[in-house]
C-alpha cells in the first residue's frame, strides 16, 4: 500500500488508451490491411489460424515499431501541432516506458512469426522494424529531404511478409504491391508537408517543401503519383489482378494524377487546398485498390495475365 | 484535481490496465494453444 500511495502522489500515470494510443491505430489498420492483400493473393493455402496469427505479428510489429518511433522522436513531436498530442510528447508516457513497451512488442512479433509462420516472414518483419526504427526514425528523418522516400520501404513491405507467410518464400510479383505503396509514400507526406511546412520548419525537420522549396515539392508529388499509376496498374498485367482491379486502380491512380497536377498549379500558397485535396485521397487510395484485390478473390474473379507471368510467382 | 481524487483516478486507471493486461496474456494462451493444434495438424490428441 505504502509504494502505489508514493507511486501515484503528484503524478497521472498513463491509461489503456495511452499505450493503445502509442501503437498508431491508423497506421496499424493500413499495415493490416496491405498484409491481408498479400497473404490472400499469394498461391497456396494457409489455414485460418496461421494466417490470423501472421496478420497479428504483422500488426504487432507495426505497433511496436509506432511506439518506438514516438519515444525516440518525442522531442519533435512536442514542438509540432499534429502531434504535439501524442503519448510520450505530451509526458502521459515515459521515454523508457515506451522504449520497454515497443522492443518487447517487436520481439515478440518475430518470434512468435519465426515459430508459428516460417523464418522468411519472420526475418522480413524484423528487417522491417529496423529499417523504420533505425534507417529511418534514427538515422534518416533528421538528415536528408529523402526521409520519407527511403524511410517507406518499412510500411510498403507487409504486402512481402503476408506474402512469405504462406509461401515461404518472396517472388516479384508481391514486390510490385510493395513498389505501389513505396510510390504512395511521398505524395501523400509531401501533400501534407506543403499545408504544414510551419510546423516542419519550426520542428527542423528536413522535409522537402523546408529544403527544396514548395515549387520543387510540387514537381516530384506529380513525378511520384505518375508514376504510381503505372505501379497501381501493374498487378492485372502480372497475374495479381483482374477486371475490376484494373477498373479501381486505373480510376483512383487518375485521380491521384489529376490532383497532382492541381497541386503543381497552384496559387494559394498559405491554405493549399489542392494539396489538403491530393492528401484525403491518398489515405483512401490504398485501402481502396488493397480491397479491390482481396474482393475479386473472395468473388473468384480471376486476376488477367497469369498465364505469361507465372515466373513472377 | 486534488491528490485524493488523483490517487483514486490512477487506481481506478491502473485496475483497467492489469484488466487489459490480463486480456492480452489469456488470448496469448489461447493462440499458443490453437496454433500448436494446427502445427500438429490434428494429431495433437494420438
Amino acid at each position: 500500500m505504502a509504494v502505489t500511495e508514493t507511486f501515484v502522489r503528484g503524478e497521472r500515470i498513463a491509461t489503456v488508451g495511452d499505450f493503445f494510443a502509442l501503437l498508431k491505430p491508423r497506421v496499424m489498420s493500413l499495415v493490416i490491411f496491405t498484409g491481408l492483400a498479400g497473404i490472400v493473393v499469394a498461391p497456396g493455402h494457409i489455414d485460418p489460424v496461421s494466417a490470423f496469427t501472421a496478420l497479428l505479428c504483422i500488426a504487432v510489429a507495426a505497433g511496436a515499431s509506432g511506439a518506438l518511433n514516438m519515444a525516440y522522436e518525442a522531442d519533435l513531436d512536442a514542438r509540432m501541432t499534429r502531434t504535439a498530442a501524442r503519448p510520450v510528447a505530451r509526458g502521459a508516457i515515459a521515454k523508457h516506458e515506451a522504449l520497454a513497451f515497443g522492443w518487447s512488442l517487436s520481439v515478440a512479433a518475430v518470434t512468435l512469426m519465426g515459430l508459428f509462420i516460417n523464418l522468411v516472414a519472420a526475418a522480413l518483419l524484423a528487417f522491417t522494424v529496423f529499417f523504420y526504427v533505425v534507417v529511418y526514425t534514427l538515422w534518416l528523418k533528421r538528415r536528408t529531404a529523402q526521409n520519407i522516400v527511403i524511410g517507406g520501404l518499412a510500411g510498403a513491405l507487409p504486402p512481402a511478409i503476408g506474402w512469405a507467410a504462406v509461401t515461404g518464400h518472396i517472388a516479384l510479383a508481391p514486390l510490385t504491391l510493395v513498389l505501389i505503396t513505396f510510390l504512395w509514400t511521398p505524395p501523400h507526406f509531401w501533400a501534407l508537408a506543403l499545408y504544414r511546412c510551419e510546423d516542419y520548419v519550426r520542428a527542423g525537420l528536413p522535409m522537402m517543401p523546408v529544403v527544396k522549396g514548395k515549387a520543387h515539392t510540387r514537381k516530384e508529388i506529380l513525378a511520384y503519383t505518375i508514376a504510381l499509376f503505372f505501379a497501381g496498374i501493374a498487378p492485372s498485367f502480372i497475374g495479381l489482378g483482374g477486371p475490376l482491379y484494373l477498373a479501381v486502380a486505373a480510376l483512383f491512380s487518375g485521380w491521384m494524377v489529376f490532383d497532382a497536377f492541381a497541386v503543381l498549379r497552384e496559387k494559394d500558397e498559405v491554405k493549399e487546398p489542392a494539396a489538403r485535396r491530393l492528401f484525403g485521397v491518398s489515405i483512401f487510395y490504398l485501402f481502396i485498390l488493397f480491397a479491390a484485390l482481396i474482393l475479386e478473390r473472395l468473388l473468384g474473379i480471376a486476376p488477367m495475365g497469369a498465364g505469361h507471368f507465372g515466373a513472377w510467382m | 484535481m486534488d491528490e485524493d481524487e488523483l490517487a483514486a483516478r490512477n487506481a481506478r486507471e491502473r485496475r483497467k490496465r492489469s484488466i487489459a493486461i490480463a486480456l492480452v496474456l489469456g488470448a496469448m494462451v489461447l493462440l499458443f494453444f490453437l496454433m500448436t493444434i494446427v502445427r500438429l495438424k490434428g494429431h495433437a490428441f494420438d
